[in-house]
């Protein structure tokens, strides 16, 4: 103040008198400040309901509104502006002037104009936060039809690619948060935050989305830094909604509707006449076909020689098989039911405020065996009381899980994901009753379909699941710049799985000692937090805003579980392990155990400090260092880990020379850097339990040597105990080196919103397989080391227009697009190993297909050709190399558009999504376009292979002769882009609805929805959308209509 | 507002005190220290040392390498059999990559030698049986090592290299280190089991002390110290002499140990078949398996016509000799086992340690100290052994040194056939191999030269991208 004054002076040419004078006047000035004058109000929603708890701020001095909104503010005589802000609500300036009154209304912010950011630990201003994140609100994410919440999170956010692999009700996807950064660690899933508690990945059946008051993904190091060695794969906070306080309201939302299977033409598969066609030419053409349209063809050699007899009766089995085509698309799957009710109130005082809600959801899928049950309750609770407040969230839940237990089963000819391809269109699978027809199906005399209908119907898989989730936040406010805060949770989850096959059945009849089979599994998991944190924050003068935090934190997760199997059931008796016989043992003086039980546990402890500076508002400053230590590393010298990060932002519409600008209302920039260590990516083994629904993890197995028996000696009675594996005792913490570059932008009146984040990731200490010396006792075998390093970088746009936005008019476009690319660095002593059908190679991405390239049938004798390393042609198998260029299933560049529109009450939002640069497996066109005798005997081909496999010498066709197989090679692997219409939702507000004065509803909202309604792609299979890189039994994501209300009252 | 202070201070204590948290354990994992906990788990480790002796790799190769046998009627060994092999070779590659199955009964013994000193007692005997495990890990590290060193080792020469010979459990590439550092390594695990191994010869399938001096004579016999060798080599058959005229035979057909002190038992569903390695099984009583290697002219023709060995160890099959076409004859029957056809055909326990093989090595020490004939001579060893195979034989005399260790290693041909000893006799004696023209397929598989490189095998190829210190053997770079 006293520069400027000075120049001023200067400017305006006074001299030392003069000078004296604006002293004088400046004492004047400073004496007029410090007499103040009240101003008093209220500060409402837009709807005229007050806002308790809104902050008033006024020259640095900040002061919350009542319970009704209404506040009285001593301001001092000269004061102009005040700043009015409140949760959820776009901040004002209002200027005040002489009034003594003043009645604000705040207007809702979006989504994208969440001023502050949830990290779980703290809630950051958005503008002093220099980390990676969106928001998602929960407005977004309540409502759909879908069991899982992450499932709703595709397309919503840059930078996480969100796959569904099953569309089984409840079934969590597979996500992704910035590329994959772990070989080892590949599937390894970004950490989730339920008010501050870790909760289990892929595992939210019993979680209710519609509590959710927003969901927010943190992908970089500054973003995360909180998290540390936990958040190394990012963090999906999620928070849970939140008390207003008033009188107590009430919201009743109810929906219902229906999951409906995929368009089944996607497979292209022959119906009757064309299998039956097929299989006489395949066996005209020297092919084993051993089904009817072969077997009883009159072209079969063995016809000519038959009795009359015999030759009508083949007659007769082919025509009875010519006129069947059975619709069994329509047996194996239904329309599924799919509805919901949710109540929820909430109200409070000043001093404290409640949310509670009751929900239950109930979705059948489109398999004939698959639906979920939920029934969930929260409470949530804030009370203050002088400088303690404290902050209680509570969810409960138990949801009933029912699955096909063929789906569940996976690749088996009980799975209707796999029939519905599979089957012979000719087979007949139902009586005139409508009783399957089942026994042992033959090719000549198919019985699948029956035999997957009769195991529908007398198999059970059920997982009952109770989970409870709770916290308690005790802050304590020292004075006005010391913090206290401990806070403690608990996230529970008890599961039940229950498989069981009918004794009296025939798939009972498969089963070990004929008579059925009967598991169950229980298990139980717990994860506990402690954090206490004290934290520091004040403003020096009105430039130098400081803050600093040190927090303390352990982490504890235990699991145990146990289960058994039982056969031989009591065939009086279904879904009991009761009355079951003996078992038979086969001579032997020893059986196995079938019931079994283990438990495990694994802790994490932090320290850890922050740091943030904010100059004059305009430049941000943050850092984090940390240290995290963990059980789940065997050696004592890598257990705890040193790690920091740093981030900056500069809001460049606070300097001087863009204060003329008026094109921008938000210009930022933020660079972050930091190292995050991820603890979900340490390999871990598994503890088998009986009955297998359940598995325990086993977290130190992979670096402890681990034994194994050997009858290999005969010299010796005693069985000989062999190590099995080496174990790694050398285990470090991989960690992920981030660097984030982005710019945020706000023009056009605030209608335009841009973001655009750029990131180079490079996961250090990756863990590789490196092959063993023979000294080691392990030669020949892999040990996964610290010695690889992997890159992931990308751009991530998110773009939202207001494109019209009048008095009744607001139509928003948003697009958000993230290219990701993935490349090894480093393997270490190795170029490249491979993993299943994968190649691990320096220079590729993740997950690059590695296989033999087919080329197409030799004209000359229909022989199959493939390429060789030189890229020529071959016709021997042994010469075909194995190239490693068909691409990634990892796709590259995935995003989403949305149209959202509102005409007064009514309101439409749309939602495409789309991913680009996949290519995977599509087994099922391994096997349905292989056209050699033992496929076609067991699976129906493709209507292609009646037109583009090789027949006669100069055919010049891409399927080779029946004769010779092409093997699992390029073939069969096919691009995976898809756009998906992911989602839209139809809406109409009736505001209230009032009998003379007396209010019945505050506002009525109807809705129509509909997810995944349509699908694009060159994908041939029921849904491109997976989890993984081949595709063979998948059930595919449904379809789902559904109708709603929401009312308030 | 006091009340709630205390509350929180008395959470934060509470979990702070799970400062613990870094140090859960598995605690229900068989792993790591857990799994050899007791005496009981570490004997059950040391049986699973002995399961990865692979003996049938040195028989394979002294047999397939040498000139004990020829092709038969069917043949995809040419890298080997002719000597074209480098570190890549794929016959090598899936038959004999000795070096992974030998050190892990190096790393199983390393195992349990570290485990044993604090292995929980549960019973009286355990005290004993600890130091007798100690015995049998140090007789099999000692053991497996000394069989990779003839696998990949040359000619002994004090500077040549041998193998990496690791005293712990370790995962660390280990160099190769000098022969003469690995002998001495070798001599002192040996002479360290000796006392802690039993001294009765109760169980033939385990190690004991007569087992150690054989090995120790052996070892010696390679490293040329013909004083140890000799002085093991008494010390074995003083305990257990050689098999007499009578009870010879009925070694081979496993229906006595005689004068066999150790042995890898082998039954129908445990262990290869120690006789598919020449012949494979067949299909009924009288239709004979494929004839992979039949016995080498050379053998066939080495016995004279009273010699029990001939007809013990080989047999000109009828069966093959009628077949319609003819299908060869000449076979090897020492590894016969039961009937052709019958569950048990070509099952034999492997003999690995056995008293004429000592009386074949003292004869050698002795000829090649200069004590070639006398009282404590050679011949009178060469003698005794004749006297209890040939009928009629009448003793003999060595006219010179020279012609001692000629006619000794004439007599180890046909004593020790098909038990892993040609080849590398060869080796350590400095010859070369030499095929009759009639058991060659070309001219390529005639001759071995003496001291040509092949006669240490190459490092494997996988093992050398693993293992960035090991050092290749020269002429395969």
């Amino acid at each position: 103040m006293t520069k400027k004054m000075y120049t001023t002076c200067k400017l305006l040419g006074l001299g030392i008198k003069q000078a004296s004078l604006v002293i004088a006047m400046l004492i004047f000035t400073l004496v007029a400040h410090a007499q103040n004058r009240t101003v008093s109000g209220k500060v409402t929603d837009g709807k005229g309901v007050g806002l308790a708890g809104a902050s008033i701020e006024v020259n640095g001095t900040t002061t919350k509104t009542n319970t009704d909104g209404s506040f009285s503010v001593s301001v001092p005589q000269n004061a102009k502006n005040m700043l009015v802000s409140f949760v959820g609500f776009k901040s004002q300036t209002v200027n005040i002037g002489n009034r003594n009154a003043v009645s604000v209304s705040l207007e809702e912010s979006s989504k994208e104009e969440e001023a502050v950011v949830v990290t779980g630990y703290t809630r950051e201003k958005k503008g002093k936060f220099s980390g990676a994140n969106t928001v998602v609100s929960g407005k977004l994410i309540e409502t759909v039809p879908v069991g899982s919440f992450d499932q709703v999170l595709q397309g919503r956010s840059p930078g996480i690619v969100v796959n569904s692999g099953t569309g089984q009700p409840g079934a969590s996807a597979n996500v992704t948060i910035r590329g994959i950064s772990s070989i080892q660690g590949a599937g390894a899933q970004p950490l989730y935050i339920l008010d501050g508690i870790p909760i289990p990945a892929g595992d939210f059946q019993t979680l209710n989305p519609n509590d959710f008051e927003s969901v927010t993904v943190l992908r970089d190091a500054d973003a995360a830094a909180l998290y540390g060695a936990r958040g190394g794969l990012g963090v999906i906070v999620i928070t849970s909604k939140r008390g207003k306080s008033g009188a107590p309201t009430f919201t009743y939302r109810t929906q219902y509707g229906f999951t409906q299977p995929p368009t089944p033409n996607r497979f292209d598969m022959m119906n009757t006449s064309e299998a039956l066609a097929y299989e006489e030419k395949l066996g005209t053409m020297g092919a084993a076909i051993l089904g009817p349209g072969w077997i009883y063809s009159k072209l079969n050699p063995t016809y000519a020689s038959q009795t009359p007899t015999v030759q009508a009766r083949r007659d007769f089995l082919l025509d009875s098989f010519r006129n069947n085509n059975a619709d069994y698309y329509d047996m194996l799957f239904r329309q599924g039911v799919s509805q919901s009710h949710d109540l929820n109130m909430q109200g409070g005082n000043e001093r404290s405020r409640y949310y509670t809600s009751i929900g239950v959801f109930d979705q059948q899928g489109i398999d004939l065996n698959s639906r979920l049950r939920r029934y969930t309750g929260r409470f949530n609770l804030e009370q203050t009381t002088g400088k303690l407040s404290i902050d209680f969230k509570n969810t409960m839940g138990y949801s009933i899980t029912n699955q096909n237990e063929g789906d569940w089963l996976g690749n088996s000819a009980r799975n209707p994901f796999q029939i519905v391809w599979r089957a012979k269109p000719y087979e007949n699978p139902l009586d005139a009753n409508g009783n399957p027809v089942f026994g042992p199906s033959t090719s000549a005399a198919p019985k699948v379909i029956g035999n997957t209908i009769e195991g529908i119907r007398n198999s059970y898989w059920q997982e009952r699941q109770m989970k409870l989730n709770s916290g308690l936040t005790l802050t304590y406010k020292l004075n006005d710049q010391i913090t206290l805060r401990n806070t403690s949770g608990v996230d529970f989850v008890n599961e039940f799985g229950l498989r069981s096959i009918n004794a009296n059945s025939y798939i009972g009849s498969l089963q070990t000692n004929n008579n059925g089979y009967h598991s169950e599994n229980a298990r139980l998991r717990t994860n506990l937090i402690n954090t206490s944190s004290v934290a520091y924050a004040k403003k020096f003068g009105t430039k130098h805003d400081f803050g600093a935090a040190a927090y303390f934190e352990v982490v504890k997760g235990y699991n145990r579980g146990l289960g058994f199997f039982v056969t031989n059931l009591d065939r009086r008796l279904t879904l009991t392990g009761q009355g079951a016989g003996t078992i038979p043992t086969g001579g032997a003086t020893a059986v196995p155990q079938n019931g079994s039980s283990a438990k495990s546990e694994y802790g994490i402890v932090s320290t850890f400090g922050s740091l943030r500076y904010t100059f004059n508002d305009k430049y941000t400053i943050r850092g984090t260092v940390r240290r995290d230590g963990t059980s789940r590393i065997v050696n004592e010298e890598n257990k705890f880990i040193n790690t920091w990060s740093a981030g900056f932002v500069w809001d460049a519409l606070k300097e001087k020379f863009l204060e003329k600008q008026n094109f921008f209302t938000d210009l930022k920039v933020r660079v972050s850097y930091g190292q995050t260590p991820n603890i979900g990516s340490i390999t871990t083994g598994g503890y088998g339990i009986s009955g297998g629904i359940y598995g325990v993890t086993n977290y130190l197995g992979p670096q402890l040597p681990t034994f194994g028996t050997t009858t290999g000696f005969a010299g010796s009675s005693i069985t000989g105990l062999v190590p099995t594996t080496p174990g790694n005792p050398d285990l470090k913490i991989e960690y992920i080196e981030k660097q984030n570059y982005a710019i945020d932008m706000e023009f056009w009146k605030r209608r335009a919103r841009v973001t655009v984040d750029y990131y180079r990731n490079m996961t250090k200490d990756l863990f590789v397989n490196q092959p063993l010396a023979g000294n080691s006792g392990f030669g020949g075998t892999n040990l996964p080391i610290n010695a690889g390093k992997m890159s992931n970088r990308g751009v991530e746009l998110k773009v939202d227009v207001d494109v019209v936005k009048t008095k009744d008019w607001l139509v928003t476009l948003g697009v958000n697009h993230s290219i990701n690319k993935n490349k090894i660095e480093d393997l270490g002593l190795v170029n490249e190993y491979i993993v299943g059908t994968s190649i691990i190679r320096k220079g590729l991405p993740y997950g690059s297909h590695y296989t033999i390239k087919y080329l197409g049938a030799n004209p000359a004798d229909g022989r199959p050709t493939w390429a060789k390393q030189d890229g020529s042609s071959t016709l021997n198998r042994a010469e075909a190399f194995q190239f490693a260029d068909f691409g990634t299933w990892m796709a590259d560049n995935v995003g989403s558009f949305s149209i959202d529109a509102s005409y007064k009450r009514f309101n439409v939002r749309t939602l495409f999504t789309y991913q680009t640069g996949a290519e995977r497996y599509n087994n099922v066109e391994s096997w349905t376009t292989r056209g050699i005798a033992g496929y076609a005997n067991a699976v129906n081909q493709n209507k292609k292979m009646l037109t583009e496999q090789w027949q006669k010498p100069g055919d010049v066709k891409y399927y080779q002769s029946p004769l010779y197989d092409r093997d699992f090679s390029s073939a069969d692997i096919m691009n995976a882009n898809f756009m998906r219409f992911r989602n839209i939702n139809l809406s109409y507000t009736i505001p209230q609805v009032a009998v003379g004065k007396t209010k019945i509803f505050s506002s009525t909202r109807f809705y129509v929805q509909g997810q995944n309604l349509m699908i694009w792609s060159p994908w041939r299979g029921l849904d491109p959308e997976d989890s993984n890189n081949i595709s063979l039994n998948e059930f595919p994501n449904p379809r789902a209509i559904v109708f709603g209300i929401d009312v308030n009252f | 507002m006091k009340k709630i202070i205390i509350l929180t201070t008395t959470l934060f204590v509470f979990f702070t005190s799970c400062k613990k948290a870094t140090e859960s354990k598995e605690t229900d994992l068989i792993a790591g220290e857990t799994a050899l906990k007791t005496v009981s788990n570490c004997e059950a480790a040391i049986i699973g040392a002995y399961a990865s002796m692979v003996p049938d790799m040195d028989i394979l190769l002294n047999s397939t390498f040498s000139d004990e046998v020829r092709t038969g009627e069917f043949y995809n060994a040419q890298t080997t059999h002719e000597w074209q092999y480098s570190p890549t070779d794929v016959t090598i590659r899936d038959q004999l990559t000795a070096i992974n199955p030998l050190y892990r009964i190096v790393d199983r013994a390393n195992r349990v030698l570290a485990a044993l000193p604090v292995a929980v007692e549960e019973s009286a005997a355990d005290a004993a049986k600890k130091s007798r495990l100690r015995g049998e890990a140090l007789f099999l590290r000692a053991y497996a090592l000394f069989d990779a060193y003839r696998f990949y080792g040359a000619k002994y020469t004090a500077a040549t290299l041998a193998m990496p010979y690791p005293e712990a459990p370790t995962l660390q590439p280990l160099a190769r280190i000098n022969a003469d550092a690995y002998f001495s390594k070798l001599y002192s695990d040996i002479n360290t089991a000796k006392p802690l191994l039993p001294a009765a010869l109760t169980d033939r399938n385990r190690a004991h002390l007569v087992s150690a001096n054989g090995l120790l004579a052996r070892v010696a016999l390679y490293k040329e110290d013909w004083a140890t060798a000799e002085a093991e080599a008494s010390a074995f058959l003083n305990a257990l002499p050689i098999s007499n005229m009578a009870t010879y035979p009925n070694v081979w057909t496993d229906a006595t140990t005689g004068e066999v002190a150790f042995q890898v038992v082998r039954t129908p569903s445990v262990g290869a078949r120690l006789g598919s390695i020449y012949r494979a099984t067949s299909p009924n009583a009288t239709q004979l398996g494929t004839v992979t290697w039949q016995p080498s002219s050379k053998l066939w023709n080495a016995y004279s016509a009273n010699d029990i060995r001939f007809a013990a160890f080989l047999k000109d099959e009828a069966l093959l000799s009628g077949a319609s076409p003819a299908r060869p004859s000449r076979i090897v029957k020492k590894y016969a086992g039961g009937t052709y056809g019958t569950a048990t055909e070509n099952v034999a326990n492997v003999k690995l340690l056995r008293a004429s093989e000592m009386l074949l090595i003292r004869a050698e020490a002795r000829a090649e100290l200069n004590n070639f004939t006398g009282a404590n001579g050679a011949d009178a060893d060469i003698n005794m052994l004749r006297t209890n195979r040939i009928t009629g034989y009448t003793n003999m005399t060595f006219a010179s040194k020279a012609d001692a260790i000629t006619q000794i290693l004439e007599e180890r041909f046909k004593e020790l056939v098909f038990e892993g000893h040609r080849f590398w006799d060869l080796k350590r004696k400095g010859l070369g191999v030499s095929r009759l023209a009639a058991d060659i397929v070309n001219a390529n598989s005639q001759n071995l030269s003496a001291g040509n490189f092949r006669f240490a095998l190459p490092i494997p190829q996988p093992e050398m991208n693993a293992n960035p210190n090991i050092q290749q053997n020269p002429g395969y770079n």
